[in-house]
């Protein structure tokens, strides 16, 4: 299909006007008077704005728990029965249904990350899916992202309370650096049966698997540097941007991804000290910034991206780097650049067509949402209900 | 005093949308006019800027729940506690009324949490100033669904249904109404006096209609809490309203004095949380139900007045309609419309003023806030 003389946003910075070609679920061309096939089908754009699809990178979409299933549980991302847990795997804790059910489409998100929990001070892996769907090996765009790993407090609200360990910041950052030092001498041996934890974190150690580590923190943030920085290999995100003030240098040079999980909740303490100018700082300096949902395992809200988009136009006011901060750049992040998050030619045609700019105007609507090529909501659409 | 000098006002009053200067002495509006000087007075330039009334949250908890408190709104050992005032339960150097005030919010609507059933007195506050309590008591506070449900089912008590919540509620005003036909009859034979009962005496303005019942309810609650209104004749308010676009007929009843929606920062959950519907809030202006929105704070994320304002406009709301329910519409349904939620003369001078429109412009960055005339935030 063909859509025509739309305001094409390419979510690296990039806007011109022109046409855009899906074929087999992904975007064959862009171009300008683009000429319609025969029995092709054309959606004339005119004056709307065209936009990948937003990527939120860490989210709760698709995770069941207490509030979806009538046994009280835990959430199906939040192992707590042990703070180490980096054989599990984030694959697991995502439902297709409890996903579609929510409509993301309609709020412009064609894809999310789904991590294990801040719970654990490793939680496991990683992996993004697609929004709409059933079965969740045919929406997984990729597994084994990144290893998922929190020095927050929730590790001694979770444990500590019980009482368990954690119960101090002392054994959390012991046993972070521990791990990963047992973990880099590991060898496999005959004689033993193989240790899963430090298995999958040699992954980690190596470089083979990002860490995304969740802080509270400056003082957090720089621990886990210190910690981290005996690994020349090791691949670290840092997520939330708790504390920081964008005077850390090693953050600049080093380009270490930030994952900013805002849209602040007073209810917790930890995330009101986010300075966005200092995270807006770093994006300046060429760190990638990605925006993404709520901090800890509050309920999601589906419009995270639209409303932390506005936080950070109030401090940036440039419409385009902020939506690279929910489509390029966390499609980077989560190493999905070759599949979405962009308008380029061989990309995944997850498109979002909106009657406005979303980051510019709380009056741009969504016309039509397609995930892979199909329409998976248009205006007008009845909204889904429970 | 000063002026605050040709700025773009949106007076959400009778004035609408007018180009002109605002007089502010002995922190009231003391005059709205072109050319406006006062001699030695200060001058605000606002020329290019949107000068909103401050904003009034119809429905929070901040002061009284989460953290920089002590947990002081929720009283969840009895779920009938309507002698309980939420006046008693307020921090005033919470810093959330510091966060309420980067958002525009110079007037919340403190209510206790919804634990119980019926929870206690609700009053109007501002979030700076000297002389904080606009009007107390602007409710009485209840609560349906699953809070009551969910806190007393834990310890085996009543109410662990609807149908439990309902008989309290509607006994509760039962006995308030008994209790004021004794105190009638005690007129003529003082014998007949009933005993001192502050929970019954706390029911006898909402029996009055001089304030309303201001009761959390979701979905089909509401209509319960309809019934009990019609029953007894008194003013409600529906507070979070989660699909109040499923009853817009019912909903036109002279019996509810406003429906306060929000927040929208939820998901689809099972039960009550079925449904999200901020185009309710539309729908509900087009037909002449009165509605603001809330930001239900501390709980729900920083900004969320403007969020929700932003929603009913992404949802095809007027841009002005929509700052009514967080200024004009919102003081009028809490009963403080004498006071604040207008840019008119003679009004409590709680301005804002905004480098654009905040329920249009994702980007607009609020300047200056002024509460009783002072100025208590710059950005």
């Amino acid at each position: 299909m063909l859509i025509k003389n739309g305001n094409l946003h390419d979510g690296c910075g990039s806007v011109k006007k022109g046409d855009l070609r899906i074929v087999d679920g992904k975007i064959a061309q862009i171009g300008e008077n683009l000429a319609a096939a025969e029995q092709e089908e054309v959606f004339d754009a005119s004056g709307m704005e065209v936009l990948p699809g937003f990527v939120q990178a860490i989210s709760l979409w698709g995770v069941n728990g207490s509030m979806q299933e009538i046994r009280p549980s835990s959430n199906d991302n939040d192992e707590k029965s042990n703070p180490i847990t980096p054989e599990l795997d984030g694959f697991y804790a995502f439902n297709g249904r409890a996903a579609s059910v929510q409509q993301l489409g309609a709020y412009g998100v064609t894809s999310c990350g789904v991590a294990p929990s801040d719970n654990n001070l490793f939680g496991g892996t990683i992996a993004a899916f697609a929004v709409e769907g059933v079965n969740p090996y045919k929406m997984c765009l990729k597994r084994n992202i990144g290893m998922m790993a929190s020095v927050t407090p929730n590790l001694k609200k979770t444990y500590g309370t019980r009482p368990a360990a954690p119960m101090t910041r002392m054994w959390i950052f012991t046993n972070f650096a521990e791990h990963l030092r047992k973990a880099s001498e590991y060898k496999e041996t005959p004689e033993k049966p193989s240790d899963d934890k430090l298995t999958a974190l040699q992954k980690v150690v190596k470089g083979e698997l990002p860490l995304f580590v969740s802080c509270d923190s400056l003082t957090a943030v720089e621990r886990v540097r210190e910690i981290t920085d005996q690994y020349p290999n090791l691949k670290l995100i840092l997520v939330n941007g708790f504390g920081l003030t964008g005077e850390e240098e090693w953050i600049a040079e080093r380009k270490i991804p930030l994952v900013i999980r805002t849209a602040a909740n007073p209810m917790e303490e930890d995330a009101m000290d986010l300075d966005l100018k200092a995270i807006a700082a770093f994006a300046q300096k060429g760190v990638p910034v990605a925006l993404s949902g709520t901090y800890t395992n509050s309920l999601p809200i589906r419009e995270d991206l639209l409303w932390n988009g506005a936080e950070m136009m109030r401090v940036v006011h440039d419409p385009e780097q902020v939506l690279s901060m929910i489509t390029s750049t966390p499609a980077k992040i989560l190493g999905l650049e070759d599949q979405i998050g962009v308008l380029k030619e061989g990309l995944r045609a997850d498109i979002v067509i909106w009657s406005d700019h979303p980051m510019k105007t709380y009056q741009a609507k969504v016309v039509r949402t397609y995930q892979a090529g199909e329409v998976i909501y248009k205006e007008g659409d009845e909204k889904t209900c429970m | 005093m000063y002026v605050i000098k040709n700025g773009t006002l949106y007076t959400m009053g009778r004035q609408g949308v007018i180009q002109a200067d605002i007089l502010v002495e002995n922190g009231k509006i003391k005059k709205i006019g072109k050319d406006l000087s006062h001699e030695g007075g200060e001058m605000i330039d606002a020329s290019g800027k949107c000068v909103t009334p401050g904003f009034v949250d119809a429905h929070s908890h901040i002061g009284g729940i989460g953290p920089g408190t002590e947990e002081d709104l929720n009283e969840i050992t009895n779920p009938l506690t309507p002698e309980l005032d939420a006046y008693y339960g307020i921090n005033p150097d919470d810093k959330n009324f510091e966060i309420a005030l980067k958002q525009g919010i110079t007037t919340s609507c403190l209510a206790p949490g919804s634990a119980n059933v019926v929870c206690g007195w609700v009053m109007a506050y501002k979030s700076a100033g000297k002389d904080r309590v606009v009007k107390r008591p602007v409710a009485m506070k209840g609560a349906m669904g699953i809070n009551p449900k969910g806190c007393y089912s834990k310890t085996n008590q009543a109410p662990m249904t609807r149908m439990a919540i309902a008989n309290i509620m509607r006994t509760y005003l039962k006995n308030v109404k008994d209790y004021m036909k004794k105190k009638e009859e005690a007129a003529a034979d003082p014998a007949k006096m009933p005993p001192f009962d502050l929970g019954l005496e706390h029911g006898i303005p909402v029996l009055e209609k001089k304030i309303p019942l201001k009761v959390h309810s979701y979905m089909h609650d509401m209509m319960t809490v309809l019934e009990i209104a019609k029953e007894f004749d008194i003013y409600i308010t529906l507070d979070h309203a989660q699909g109040a676009s499923d009853f817009y007929k019912e909903l036109q009843d002279p019996h509810v004095q406003g429906v306060i929606f929000g927040p929208t920062a939820e998901c689809l959950f099972p039960g009550e949380g079925g449904k999200l519907d901020p185009e309710c809030c539309k729908g509900l202006d087009d037909r002449g139900v009165p509605i603001a929105v809330m930001t239900d704070g501390p709980v729900t994320v920083v900004n969320m007045l403007l969020f929700e304002m932003g929603e009913a406009v992404r949802n095809g709301m007027d841009p002005v309609r929509a700052l009514a329910m967080v200024t004009s519409t919102a003081a009028k349904i809490i009963g403080v419309e004498d006071r604040v939620g207008s840019l008119e003369e003679g009004k409590d001078a709680d301005i804002l003023i905004w480098s654009d429109l905040p329920s249009c412009a994702t980007d607009a960055v609020l300047e200056q806030v002024f509460v009783d005339g002072e100025c208590v935030y710059k950005s």
